[in-house]
């Protein structure tokens, strides 16, 4: 079998979500398969510059062809044509547009696949916002497998993407949240889709004692493992724990892992170490009493996951339905939705014992069932030999014509997602699901 | 989280979640979202604050008075050359020609300047309408915010003050609950040690409702019984006679009154009376069960400390009341 995996970037330093995913899953389906990536020379996902040279290369034995990026993302129209088409009623010419100021605009790369798309017995593309994946996944309609790493953003609302969400043989989702919210927004109930999700290569003998010693840690920590960043609901819980601090039953240490993109409170019990490798960070995360996980938008939180592989639990946003409803499935984890309930939960998993350790327990076991890389290839291989035995539903629609494009018949992105329906799935076997509208 | 309630061996993150939420709608009071708070903040206002002090459509009125779109200003730059100026080459060396001739009728400098100067004016206006609106947004932002924690402020302070009565009221009960415990300590201590205390029913009301402490020592200084043969088998009607002296302390004075008088003036024999003879006294009134007194006491209307006075109690002769002696 052969498989094409289409990322926007990749490369063994690209740490992003879908791109640290694409090739964790191309790496594994390496193992049964053989599997080519075709991906862009740009490793900056703001610029989109080309900084790798075009061509094959090996990645972890993996071989990667790079494609040119035509052109740099200039932020200034991206800006202007964001705001076109996710606040006001605009046109279909408007949102490919869009598509087009977003990049990687990379003809070469929708060309190659375009050609040579029958070579492949699948075309696996990843994050259906981006310019290769909406074009690339037209060009190999027969033999797409959408990745779409959706988040509840308002991309989502667009009107180019439904037709994509139907047309494609099969979506991977992230999330039963995730693929709630594709139905409602695509009614591509027929399409066979799957939540899949990702493993993670958590070591087995991770040694707190040897971060503790390494970084002078002494007492209880939790973690933040990613980028500090607003986006990522850092300030927030900066404004929460320094909160927390205050109670003076109080001893947990906050150890924030990852770049800094926001100022970090100055306070003995708030500890940024920066960057640091995986070694580290399983160290960290092994020793840790439990993560916190403060992001608003997530379409699947690894971190939290190796949390989980590790027997640590999570205390997560609550207003991002994903990671809700994965600490309601799991039983492995809090979540919080204001100060009080952030108080209760963060003092509730470092005063009971118990309870933390349940939570860790639990979260083990689901980590185990559905996210352990056995699990995550059978699902892979069991949707291409079910795709293998059908044929294709449909053909992918057109693209609309020069007065198709033109007509301002589509409504503003923010208010499609305002009517999507929210809160997290929770009845995941009978697609049933508590969410409202 | 010590008091945490978790039953089984297995957690359900639901159900921890809504004991959590539960003790925070406990500790609040009222649970209020940040979005109800901000509701409350844009309508009901004046509900919380004072309307003379603060406006509740505040934020209305100062959004009303900015303007909902930022209009260019029009501007232009008025240099010399300006009036000539022409994108036809030909016409511009015509005009230049004829320059002398038209300074001959009037002097165009003047406009040439007012119309630079106006520019200039316009340029410095525009850059301070900018900057107003930066700061205009600041301020807005402040004002808004201002509101939604004067408004948290104001519910908090309602929920504290809600609290604060509760809190009190109990503190009352427990007040009037511990002197009513303690009034029956001393009852029982007293009982063990004057049996046989007679409380003549010559004595005038008064002598009934006069100080305990000069009541309590009484016995003590007439050298009665010694409060160990209160063990010692009662006679009829001894119980009875308790009963009674039980009614009349309870209209002599409230039981701080009681201990205070002791200490203020001790009497000869009196710390003998009320030490381990009362211990024993308890003893003794075993029929009388401790529930009873307690039912009795604790009721507001039954303590003796209370301001009520209760006449017919104090003034009446128990022997006339007591069903055994009629």
């Amino acid at each position: 079998m052969k498989i094409a995996v289409v990322v926007q970037r990749y490369g063994q330093a690209i740490n992003g979500g879908a791109e640290l995913h694409a090739r964790y899953v191309a790496e594994h389906l390496a193992k049964s398969a053989q599997v080519d990536v075709l991906t862009t020379c740009a490793t900056d996902y703001v610029t989109w510059r080309n900084e790798l040279p075009p061509g094959t290369e090996q990645v972890n034995g993996i071989p990667v062809r790079r494609f040119r990026v035509k052109r740099e993302r200039d932020p200034r129209v991206f800006a202007r044509r964001s705001d076109r088409v996710f606040e006001n009623r605009h046109s279909l010419g408007d949102e490919l547009d869009w598509l087009d100021a977003e990049g990687p605009t990379s003809p070469a790369l929708v060309g190659y696949i375009g050609r040579h798309a029958s070579e492949y017995d699948f075309c696996l593309f990843f994050s259906y916002r981006y310019y290769h994946a909406f074009h690339g996944a037209r060009a190999a309609s027969a033999r797409a497998i959408l990745v779409p790493t959706a988040e509840r953003d308002q991309a989502i609302g667009l009107s180019i993407f439904p037709p994509l969400f139907r047309s494609v043989r099969a979506l991977m989702y992230n999330s039963p949240e995730e693929r709630a919210m594709i139905q409602a927004v695509s009614a591509n109930h027929d399409v066979p889709g799957v939540v899949v999700g990702i493993g993670s290569d958590v070591p087995q003998n991770p040694q707190p004692t040897r971060f503790r010693q390494k970084y002078n840690l002494r007492g209880p920590f939790a973690v933040y493992v990613g980028r500090i960043d607003q986006n990522k609901g850092c300030t927030e819980l900066f404004e929460f724990f320094q909160g927390y601090l205050r109670d003076p039953s109080s001893r947990l240490t906050l150890v924030l892992i990852g770049k800094e993109l926001l100022p970090i409170p100055a306070h003995p019990r708030i500890r940024h170490l920066g960057f640091v490798g995986d070694t580290d960070k399983f160290d960290a995360m092994a020793g840790a009493d439990l993560l916190l996980m403060p992001s608003y938008f997530e379409s699947l939180s690894m971190v939290a996951l190796e949390a989980w592989a590790l027997g640590k639990p999570v205390l997560a946003n609550g207003k991002c339905d994903v990671l809700k409803g994965q600490c309601i499935r799991s039983n492995a984890g809090l979540y919080y939705e204001s100060y009080a309930e952030f108080h209760e939960t963060l003092r509730a998993i470092e005063q009971n014992r118990w309870l933390a350790g349940t939570l860790g327990r639990n979260g083990r076991q689901f980590f185990r069932d559905h996210y352990d890389w056995p699990v995550i290839e059978r699902k892979y291989f069991d949707m291409f030999d079910r795709l293998k035995r059908d044929t294709p539903a449909r053909a992918i629609d057109p693209l609309p014509g020069w007065f198709a494009r033109r007509r301002r018949g589509a409504p503003a992105a923010a208010d499609v997602l305002e009517k999507l329906p929210t809160g997290p799935v929770l009845d995941t076997s009978s697609g049933q699901s508590r969410r409202r509208a | 989280m010590a008091d945490f309630n978790i039953r089984s061996d297995s957690v359900n993150v639901e159900q921890i979640m809504e004991q959590i939420r539960g003790r925070i709608r406990e500790k609040r009071g009222v649970d209020y979202t940040e979005q109800q708070i901000r509701e409350l903040a844009a309508v009901k206002l004046e509900k919380f604050l004072d309307p003379k002090g603060v406006r509740s459509d505040l934020l209305e009125q100062y959004r009303k008075v900015q303007p909902t779109y930022e209009p260019e200003l029009p501007n232009y730059e008025f240099e010399e050359s300006t009036i000539y100026d022409t994108h036809r080459g030909l016409l511009r060396f015509i005009r230049k020609l004829l320059n002398p001739l038209l300074k001959l009728f009037f002097n165009p400098n003047k406009f040439v300047q007012a119309l630079h100067i106006q520019a200039r004016l316009n340029t410095i206006h525009t850059e301070r309408e900018a900057a107003r609106r930066a700061t205009d947004r600041l301020t807005y932002e402040l004002v808004h915010n201002l509101v939604v924690e004067t408004t948290r402020l104001a519910i908090e302070m309602k929920n504290l003050k809600m609290r604060a009565e509760s809190l009190a009221s109990r503190l009352e009960f427990n007040e009037r609950r511990a002197r009513a415990l303690e009034s029956v300590v001393v009852y029982k201590a007293d009982d063990g040690e004057a049996p046989a205390s007679p409380r003549s029913s010559s004595a005038p009301p008064a002598a009934a409702a006069r100080p305990a402490s000069s009541a309590t020592a009484a016995p003590a200084q007439s050298g009665q019984l010694p409060a160990s043969t209160g063990n010692a088998a009662e006679g009829p009607g001894q119980r009875s006679r308790r009963r009674r002296r039980r009614r009349g302390r309870r209209s002599g004075g409230s039981a701080a009154g009681i201990m205070s008088g002791q200490s203020a003036q001790p009497q000869p024999g009196a710390p003998e009376a009320s030490g381990p003879a009362g211990h024993d006294a308890t003893n003794e009134d075993s029929d009388v069960t401790p529930t009873e007194d307690l039912g009795q006491f604790t009721g507001a209307e039954a303590h003796p400390s209370e301001p009520v006075a209760r006449p017919a109690d104090t003034a009446r002769d128990p022997s006339k009341n007591d069903p055994e002696t009629q």
